[in-house]
């Protein structure tokens, strides 16, 4: 009866905002990144992507609580950059990451559907090392 | 900066008609991680989502069958084209945002056979009475003769109802996952020894290597434990409910995935906008 509504999850009410920063007031080139709707799936890659960055000296996120559908991302810098600085970085290369996987799965996929093709018309190829089973 | 270097790697080691494996390389585990929670709960497809009951004499409650409806997976290849509800003009469902089905069984009462025991007088109502407005979305069922089980009726008894299905993600209601099952498995022989095995007296008697150890070289005795090694091969296996093929979850899934990000960028930028001072840009 009172049950929040699942869609409360993924779904942005009007005039919340999708992204808020708050600089840390007592670390230096610190801040607070709060994402509205979303979870760990993006959290902890974010989280990781930072990481890779010398820059960053320190990226951690979490899920205050299970029904609140927000999670935080606390992220440290040197002093030549800042926060919002490197997750742009973060965010560009992971961009650039989920772009090239795409890529190279369709283009997998070709490779795939065309040597099932050839088993269907009985050409002999060799497929040891990439066996492909098929039913269409 | 990056570790792995170059971009992910993709093989794809078997295609089937509702499953598929393929393994994914040379990037973090978080990313694989993402990918396979996009897949389970974020793709969008059809399911049953309102049912409005005109007769039910069966012995199954109506929240009963309406919850066994929402259940049946619809064929969702063609999900771009339907609306969700919430961003639609209508107010409750319109052609735009949602596909109707109906429903109607009523099992006759022949008075010949009514007495004859050996004549099995039960008919089952199952995924292949409903009937759809929209050919490009109805129940998945290849083999007729496995339909899904709705409802077994007697004779006398009849079932005729009108089912809403609407476009949503797993996120909402499970019913909504175009997933089975997705797997992934790194790091077969535990050489990062991210797994902790219950044993009795001997690990590697009492746990085998999985198929997926043929793909990676053997734990070397004489090697020592690098502590900061990562994983980067991940063994993936997707099944589908049959409402979509398996690659196009994939596909999907990562077009998701590049959506989330994309989108926080944009919203990036207009902090920036906002508040050039703050970040000395
Ligand atoms: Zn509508």
């Amino acid at each position: 009866m009172n049950a929040p509504d699942r869609f409360e999850l993924f779904v942005l009410p009007d005039g919340v905002k999708k992204l808020t920063i708050t600089p840390d007031t007592k670390i230096p080139n610190a801040a607070t990144f709060k994402v509205e709707k979303e979870d760990h799936t993006l959290a902890n890659m974010l989280r990781m992507q930072l990481l890779e960055d010398p820059k960053v000296l320190f990226a951690g996120y979490k899920m205050p609580h299970p029904l609140d559908h927000y999670f935080i991302l606390k992220v440290q810098t040197t002093p030549d950059t800042t926060p919002a600085h490197v997750l742009g970085n973060a965010l560009t290369e992971l961009i650039q990451n989920v772009g090239s996987m795409k890529n190279k799965f369709e283009m997998e996929l070709i490779r795939a559907k065309s040597e099932a093709q050839k088993i269907d018309n009985g050409e002999g190829e060799d497929l040891s090392s990439h066996q492909v089973d098929m039913d269409f | 900066m990056d570790m792995y270097n170059g971009g992910p790697e993709v093989s794809i080691r078997a295609l089937k008609k509702d499953s598929m494996k393929f393994v994914l390389s040379n990037t973090d585990l978080s990313v694989a991680n993402a990918l396979r929670r996009i897949m389970i709960a974020e793709v969008p497809t059809m399911a049953i989502d309102m049912v409005e009951i005109e007769t039910n004499s069966t012995v199954l409650t109506d929240e009963f069958i309406a919850h066994r409806l929402g259940m049946i997976p619809l064929s969702s290849f063609d999900v771009d084209r339907i609306q969700y509800t919430r961003d639609c003009t209508c107010t409750l469902y319109c052609p735009n945002c949602s596909v109707e089905l109906t429903l109607h069984v009523k099992v006759n009462v022949d008075y010949d056979d009514m007495n004859d025991p050996t004549i099995d007088k039960t008919r089952q109502v199952t995924s292949l009475d409903l009937v759809t407005s929209d050919e490009s979305v109805k129940p998945v069922s290849d083999d007729r003769a496995h339909p899904i089980l709705i409802v077994k009726m007697r004779p006398g008894q009849e079932l005729k109802l009108k089912c809403v299905a609407k476009k949503g993600v797993a996120k909402e209601h499970a019913k909504w996952s175009p997933v089975y099952g997705v797997s992934f498995e790194y790091d077969p022989y535990n050489k990062l020894r991210h797994s902790h095995y219950w044993i009795e007296e001997d690990e590697k008697l009492e746990w085998g290597v999985s198929a997926n150890a043929v793909e990676e070289a053997p734990i070397d005795p004489n090697e020592p434990f690098d502590y900061n090694a990562k994983p980067d091969r991940y063994y993936m296996e997707v099944e589908t409910s049959g409402c979509m093929k398996p690659e196009d979850v994939a596909l999907r899934a990562m077009t998701i995935m590049q959506d989330k990000l994309g989108g926080l960028q944009i919203k990036l930028d207009d902090e920036f906008k906002e508040d050039t001072q703050r970040w000395g840009y």
